[in-house]
């Protein structure tokens, strides 16, 4: 039996949605309001990792009564238990390049890209809603530094200077992924894989969250990337399992930014 | 390097000396623009992120298998890695940095230093570099990163109470890197880490420090921070 605990098909909720989609593999989803702190559910399934994951917020798989957290690791777990195509290159260099994408994505748009979304969607929303039971909802998240991602939101953290701070970090991966793709038409290797999963969620919000650093005109393949893969069949039925108009509107905190600076 | 001792890898080793910046240095960068270690050479690919190269080395050489076949055990180990390096290791560096390699770095006149520093590549790694040379940790960041350290050394430990091993039931690269970063923690941490408070580390360290690889390759330590392996003898002196 396999159940996805998933929210709307963005970011890091999109990138299992895809991979499943790459492997047609029958699943059961279960849809929860990310921004609205239905994944604090009494209820609501977790485990020691799925806890303290670095992630923060983000999809759950369970898969015969296993839970799986953490979208990178998610995506090889997905590639290596399911029939279907492998997500993941034969070839030892290439596997290489999808988990070091993986790493350095993960430290450098994983903090970036859920900031930048926060502040244009998230944090309206929950302006929007009643102050004592966002705070009485904030006040119980485990572990702190869980709970830190949300409070950011409400503290004045996100002051105009953090924010073009947290722009500028932008542009080493941005620049580092359009070399990437001026080589070749995915990110590891000849073939579509785990790396391309793995980035182009967080890169398609991009033209709208950071136009001045991801353009037709200043990343030209990047944005030709974001068409080829936005065309797939696989990300495109993953998108249609959006309940709202903007899916690619719902943004909740994702991965701290490093504490040496 | 202890992948590539269990795997039984023949490799030639370049040892740099980190804190007089060779990795910094044009015979470095020439391998690793980005300055940043280790880095390792096969055939004409660089392998640079440390994490993915302990698995490019598992996949591309015969030697044991240090990936469990089942998946769940595997997306387990990967996961544990990935809490070592990302969460455990920035905190336990900011600590070690802020009381022994920091201060002794700064016998050495700041000018010297500052001039290490500008030859830094990236950007992230020269704030790094800083904040460690100069002790720049505010004392808010110290007690954070003790907190997360203690926090993760508890983490660890109730793992260790459901599993022999990172992964689960076999010895894997979650092991590997998990010693690497807790190997000195006993000596480090002596309140959070010790036969009391976790014995499920201790027994865990000492069973890995028992496999003939990690003598081999801690044998090659040139520093004092490798000596402190030595807490981990089962009979002292012996």
């Amino acid at each position: 039996m396999l159940e996805l605990y998933t929210s709307e098909p963005n970011t890091f909720f999109l990138k299992p949605l895809i991979a499943l989609a790459e492997k047609k593999a029958p699943f059961t989803a279960h849809y929860f309001d990310a921004a609205n702190f239905a994944q604090f559910a009494p209820d609501f399934p977790t485990n020691l990792e799925a806890q303290l994951q670095l992630e923060r917020e983000g999809p759950l798989l369970v898969h015969d009564g296993g839970l799986i957290c953490s979208t990178s690791f998610m995506l090889e777990y997905i590639s290596e238990s399911l029939p279907g195509p492998s997500l993941m290159p034969a070839d030892p260099c290439d596997a290489y390049r999808v988990r070091a994408w993986a790493q350095y994505l993960g430290a450098s748009l994983g903090s970036v890209v859920p900031v930048l979304g926060c502040a244009k969607y998230l944090r309206p929303q929950l302006a929007a809603l009643d102050p004592a039971l966002v705070d009485r909802s904030i006040a119980a998240i485990e572990p702190v530094e869980r709970r830190a991602g949300w409070l950011a939101l409400r503290d004045g953290t996100y002051s105009a200077d953090y924010l073009e701070a947290v722009n500028e970090r932008l542009a080493a991966p941005v620049a580092r992924i359009e070399k990437a793709l001026r080589e070749g038409p995915y990110l590891a290797g000849p073939d579509f894989s785990a790396a391309d999963i793995d980035a182009y969620p967080m890169l398609r919000v991009l033209p709208d969250l950071a136009p001045v650093a991801v353009n037709t005109q200043a990343t030209p393949c990047i944005a030709d990337y974001l068409d080829r893969i936005g065309a797939r069949d696989s990300v495109r039925a993953a998108l249609g399992t959006a309940k709202t108009a903007h899916p690619e509107r719902q943004f909740v905190p994702g991965l701290e930014a490093s504490r040496w600076g | 390097m202890l992948t590539l001792a269990e795997k039984g890898v023949a490799y030639e080793s370049r040892y740099l000396d980190l804190l007089q910046f060779d990795q910094h240095k044009p015979a470095y960068l020439a391998v690793n623009p980005d300055g940043t270690i280790p880095a390792m050479v096969h055939g004409s690919q660089v392998f640079t992120e440390s994490t993915p190269m302990m698995e490019y080395i598992d996949d591309a050489f015969p030697g044991p298998p240090l990936k469990p076949q089942d998946p769940a055990a595997r997306w387990r180990m990967r996961w544990w890695m990935r809490f070592f390096d990302s969460y455990f290791a920035p905190s336990l560096s900011m600590i070690g940095w802020s009381i022994f390699i920091g201060p002794a770095a700064r016998q050495r006149p700041p000018e010297e230093l500052h001039a290490a520093i500008d030859r830094i590549p990236l950007e992230s790694r020269r704030i790094a570099w800083r904040k460690a040379l100069f002790n720049e940790f505010s004392a808010d960041e110290l007690a954070e990163s003790k907190r997360r350290v203690a926090f993760a050394t508890l983490a660890l430990e109730k793992h260790l109470s459901r599993s022999a091993w990172v992964a689960g039931d076999s010895y894997s690269l979650g092991d590997i890197n998990g010693f690497n970063l807790g190997y000195a923690l006993p000596l480090s941490q002596p309140d959070q880490c010790n036969d009391v408070k976790t014995p499920h580390i201790m027994e865990w360290l000492r069973r890995i420090y028992e496999r003939p690889a990690a003598r081999e390759t801690w044998a090659k330590g040139r520093t004092q921070m490798a000596a402190r392996i030595k807490i981990l003898e089962r009979h002292p002196g012996a």
